[in-house]
């Protein structure tokens, strides 16, 4: 392989069924006129077929929806409900009448809005962050080559398999001898960059970014930031919009970090607010769950605005034209 | 071989010095061409310079130390990872981990892939679908420990329930062995399968719809588009994937820990390797040994990773596609 | 042996000039409340008073200075842990769970509060809980807050059904010894089915913790490898609990089963501290009334209970034990007690007639008299630092008997060659 590049296959998109197929179905190896001979019969044939498979899509899909529906129903139903409904036998799956009560326990226990805030601007630039500098990685990465390429991309890889959870008291010593502690910056910075979504969109541009539309960027006189912006940026649209969400729910999820560095009671985030209602004692379930419920809302909400960029087709609609 | 079939990374994309040839631009100069490239890499080496090598350094040097996360810290040479070698208690943390990433993560990538697939079809109220199957991935831990808990209770459990009414026997799932690697297995599935599954619909969107159609016009079957269009093309994400869920299912700690407690259950029957790694270093406040069992991860995890990678990426590296569709 | 301070050490691992130049620039440790007249507690949600708190932070009577209580969650260790190995935004005062023997190997990080004058306020607390919070060098680090005694809670009904003894004065009669005990269960077995209680592991704990000898004596050596070691005897009563099988196999991490069997009355009791009887109370509502609480074989124990301690680095120690001191007088403890039912350590706070159980839970039975009363005989026992290293090794291979007909004898020799294992690796053994 050229230029030693393990890291850096050609993606080989392969071709439709009948092509690559190794035992072309009839349809495929018959002559086009005579298919159309027959056709008719075989549509008849192909519109019940896709009829029947239509219907049995949709109860697979919905089976699954519904196991996947099932614990977010359950926690709907545990914030309406006290503690001790909660842990009754047999559980109870309707709700119950103590949502107003949770919630007023809850917003009397911690500052939530305040929290909210401070939550949505450290996920918000994380996940603003993260996605900037990790298309600009990946897109080095996928479409051009340069000396030591392949020994940084390892070395990336690697920095994604080593555990962190014992990073604690290293990182607390480093952010107070640098004076971030209690600061939002603590929690975003050092994950502005990181090596899994380099990775996700590297692979993704990797099928996504024909090396055409490269080629006539660069005929056109076009420099690597601007290529970048006018062809990598759109066509990983999708890879976007799904790093950003996960980033945004996985800086929004945080807690374990944030609770050890935010050490001002008045600014907390949303999760850390929660974790701290957590008794060594005895747990308001009620209001746990109430703030669990609080604390997934948003994201679903941001996840319906994001994933509208699964559905865009645009990759071949750039080929084309 | 088509030009589209050779290196994405060709010469032709070098910019500025035409005097360059072929071969690759050596020393300063080389690195001096590709500046916009080192530019965009560079902020996460930078970041990881600043806030993750000093902990990771700090780490390796802890594994050869006693330190017990407060006071002072003496140095013990080898000894935690000879403790390591003849830990009974690690090597069956080992077998659980290994156990339940097997059971895991080969249904819920193959699920994941069905999932995606069928929702990248024209089908009705795919919007709330995709809603349904990502919310499994941020319904809350403590939340999910009680519904797991509830479903999988051994004598009062949905689950049981069931299978007592379809007259079969009722399986002991959070106290026997298989039980509760089963259980926690499940609840992999069931957290990451839409998670997943986004990733690839993700991926499916880069690829042009022309290619379905062609297949379809050909008449070829929703099976055979599947593995025959979607698969292939997809085989870089799908690389991605088993990568993170080799490294997920490696770490794999909170399903167990929020189902079974610090102790992983019966006999240790769900104890895994991050989850024993908490345990000393944050209970035990063993952090010598704690550093160890993570660097000890750390090699299996790259083993696991290097078979992966070789794996998939041989077969991805024979060209199979004839310049047809996509140049049209 | 040379053995560098973290900070040096940190410094150094600190790779070249990159990182220690700018590290060496700012010197100062950086506090954690700028106010020279506020003191910062760490505490946990339902670990002190809230109207207690309120006025203290006002001010702290006796003292220009106030309180900041910050609550703070279940990973309670893990953040003050953090803090004090990077000297940084340390609490003044921070509460402590009854796993506070952890900490003695680190106790110089906090202050002997002794000096400040607490001997004198000893004799109002329980002398078995004052000890607890002794070092093994003999510095007073850990103030008692509130304490767990122990008892025998059962439903009353389903002995009933069981044709056992009912009252609690009846039941306790009928099991002085762990051996009557177990045949009780073993009756009950019999005539309903239910289990006297959850784990066998249950049952072993409970022993330790109403035992004078634990694991390990002051000097970190092994006790459990003696003859008729209280280890051993803990540890034989709950194997004659699983071959009577009195017990459930269903652990603690187990909520909803555990719970479900306490409503339905198939696990009819547990041996357990005053603070369960919240738990029990949350857990199966429905049982309302059905339980009793009876005194457990030979004598009662304490399980659970916190401290509060003041960290090396507290910017007013004076001030900081006056509030320690004055939020756990008997008085404010009978509070604390009414308001987050915070079982009181003083003795005097359950004379002071101002504590009230105001449920029916127990039916007639007032749980505070019982639990103040067994509270004096708990006998005065040491917890080694070293004792949670391999604790969990007895309660694993109990459970492997108990679960998967593990071979006894095997247990025991498993358990204590991987504790000795454990201990060598320490360097408590050599």
């Amino acid at each position: 392989m050229t230029a030693a590049e393990p890291t850096h296959r050609p993606t080989a998109p392969t071709s439709s069924g009948s092509t690559a197929s190794p035992s072309p179905s009839p349809t495929s190896s018959t002559p086009p006129r005579a298919r159309r001979a027959r056709r008719t019969r075989a549509d008849r044939a192909a519109i019940a077929r896709s009829r029947l498979e239509a219907v049995l899509t949709h109860l697979l899909v919905i089976l699954g929806v519904l196991l996947s529906v099932f614990a977010f129903y359950w926690l709907a139903v545990m914030s309406t409900s006290t503690s001790a409904e909660i842990f009754g036998y047999p559980p109870k799956l309707t709700f119950g009448s103590h949502f107003a009560e949770n919630l007023r326990h809850l917003t009397s226990s911690i500052d939530i809005v305040s929290a909210l805030v401070n939550t949505i601007v450290v996920a918000g630039a994380c996940a603003v962050l993260v996605m900037f500098f990790d298309s600009l990685a990946a897109f080095a990465f996928a479409k051009f080559d340069f000396p030591g390429k392949n020994v940084l991309f390892v070395v990336m890889i690697a920095t994604f398999l080593i555990p962190g959870s014992l990073s604690l008291v290293p990182s607390f010593i480093l952010m107070s001898e640098i004076g971030w502690v209690g600061t939002l910056q603590a929690l975003i910075v050092p994950g502005a960059a990181n090596a899994f979504g380099i990775f996700l969109l590297r692979q993704m541009a990797a099928s996504a970014i024909p090396n055409e539309l490269i080629e006539s960027a660069r005929i056109d006189g076009a420099g690597f930031f601007s290529t970048y912006w006018r062809i990598g940026v759109p066509m990983l649209r999708g890879g976007l919009a799904f790093l950003g969400i996960f980033t945004f729910i996985t800086a929004w999820n945080d807690y374990v970090w944030p609770l050890i560095v935010l050490v001002d009671p008045g600014r907390q985030t949303l999760q850390t607010a929660l974790q701290n209602l957590n008794s060594l004692y005895l747990t308001d379930y009620g209001m746990v769950m109430t703030g669990a419920l609080v604390s997934v809302l948003p994201l679903i909400g941001v996840f319906i605005i994001g994933s509208r960029h699964f559905i865009a087709n645009i990759a071949a609609g750039a080929l084309k034209g | 071989m088509s030009a589209l079939n050779a290196p994405p990374a060709a010469a032709p994309l070098r910019t500025g010095d035409g005097a360059v040839p072929r071969s690759r631009a050596r020393g300063w100069r080389g690195i001096l061409t590709h500046w916009p490239q080192y530019l965009a890499i560079a902020p996460f080496y930078v970041l990881f310079l600043v806030f993750g090598l000093f902990p990771i350094v700090f780490s390796i040097v802890l594994s050869f130390t006693d330190w017990d996360g407060m006071g002072d810290i003496h140095f013990a040479g080898l000894s935690q990872y000879v403790y390591l070698v003849q830990d009974s208690r690690f090597w069956n943390a080992v077998a659980n981990t290994f156990i339940i990433w097997i059971l895991s993560t080969v249904p819920m990538l193959f699920l994941a892939l069905v999932i995606a697939f069928l929702l990248h079809q024209n089908i009705r109220f795919r919007g709330i679908y995709r809603v349904a199957f990502f919310l499994p991935n941020v319904t809350s831990m403590v939340a999910m420990a009680i519904v797991f808990g509830s479903v999988f209770s051994d004598t009062f459990g949905i689950v049981n329930s069931a299978l007592t009414a379809l007259h079969l026997d009722s399986v002991p799932w959070l106290s026997s062995s298989w039980g509760i690697k089963v259980t926690i297995a499940v609840m992999v599935i069931w957290r990451f399968t839409g998670y997943n599954a986004i990733i690839y619909l993700a991926g499916l969107q880069s690829i042009p719809t022309d290619l379905y159609d062609a297949a379809k016009t050909d008449g070829a079957s929703t099976w055979q588009i599947f593995t025959r269009v979607t698969i292939p093309l997809l085989r870089p994400i799908i690389l991605f994937t088993v990568i993170t869920s080799t490294v997920g299912g490696l770490s794999l700690f909170t399903e167990p820990q929020v189902l079974l407690g610090d102790a992983g259950g019966n006999g240790e029957a769900g104890m895994t390797i991050v989850l024993y790694q908490y345990n000393q270093a944050f209970t035990q406040f063993d952090f010598g040994y704690g550093s160890a069992i993570a660097w000890a991860l750390f090699v299996l995890a790259s083993v696991f990773a290097i078979i992966n990678w070789r794996l998939l990426s041989e077969r991805s590296e024979t060209p199979r596609r004839p310049r047809t569709r996509r140049t049209r | 042996m040379t053995s560098p301070t973290r900070r040096a050490l940190l410094r150094a691992a600190g790779v070249t000039g990159l990182l220690t130049a700018p590290l060496a620039a700012c010197g100062t440790s950086p506090t954690i409340s700028e106010d020279p007249d506020e003191l910062v507690l760490w505490y946990w949600d339902r670990s002190a008073s809230p109207e207690l708190l309120t006025k203290a932070a006002r001010s702290i009577p006796g003292t220009a200075s106030h309180v900041r209580a910050d609550a703070i969650g279940t990973t309670f260790d893990t953040k003050l842990r953090t803090s004090l190995a990077g000297g940084a935004y340390i609490p003044d005062i921070t509460y402590i769970n009854s796993n506070n023997a952890l900490y003695f190997r680190n106790e110089n990080q906090f202050l002997d509060m002794n000096e400040l004058g607490a001997k004198e306020y000893a004799s109002d607390y329980y002398p078995w809980k004052w000890d607890l919070g002794t070092t093994p060098e003999n510095r007073f680090c850990f103030f008692p807050l509130d304490i767990g005694p122990t008892g025998f809670f059962y439903r009353q009904d389903v002995f009933e059904q069981a044709g056992l003894p009912t009252s609690p004065d009846e039941v306790s009669e009928a099991v002085r010894t762990w051996k009557d005990w177990i045949d009780l269960g073993a009756e009950l077995r019999k005539a309903t089915g239910s289990a006297l209680v959850t784990t066998a592991q249950s049952i072993y704990e409970q022993f330790l913790n109403a035992s004078a000898e634990r694991y390990l004596d002051e000097q970190d050596a092994p006790l459990y490898t003696k003859d008729g070691s209280a280890v051993r005897e803990a540890w034989d009563t709950a194997m004659a609990a699983i071959s009577a099988k009195v017990t459930a196999g269903i652990p603690e991490a187990r909520k909803t089963d555990q719970n479900a069997g306490w409503s339905s009355g198939k696990i009819a009791g547990s041996v357990n501290a005053a603070w369960w009887s919240q738990v029990l109370q949350e857990s199966a509502p429905d049982s309302e009334g059905l339980w009793r609480i009876a005194d457990q074989p030979v004598r009662p124990g304490n399980s659970g209970g916190s401290f509060a301690a003041i960290p090396h680095t507290c910017k007013d120690p004076e001030g900081a034990f006056a509030f320690i001191r004055w939020i756990n007088t008997p008085a404010h403890q009978a509070e604390a007690y009414n308001d987050v039912q915070l079982f009181p350590s003083a003795p005097d706070s359950y004379a002071s007639d101002t504590m009230k159980y105001g449920g029916r839970f127990f039916g007639d039975q007032d749980p505070l008299e019982f639990f103040s009363r067994a509270a004096e005989h708990v006998p005065t026992s040491f917890i080694s630092t070293w004792e949670s290293v391999i604790s969990g090794y007895f309660t694993l291979e109990i459970t492997n008997v108990e679960t998967a007909g593990k071979d006894p004898d095997r247990a025991w020799a498993d358990a204590t060659a991987a504790a000795e294992k454990a201990l060598r690796k320490r360097g408590v053994l050599s």
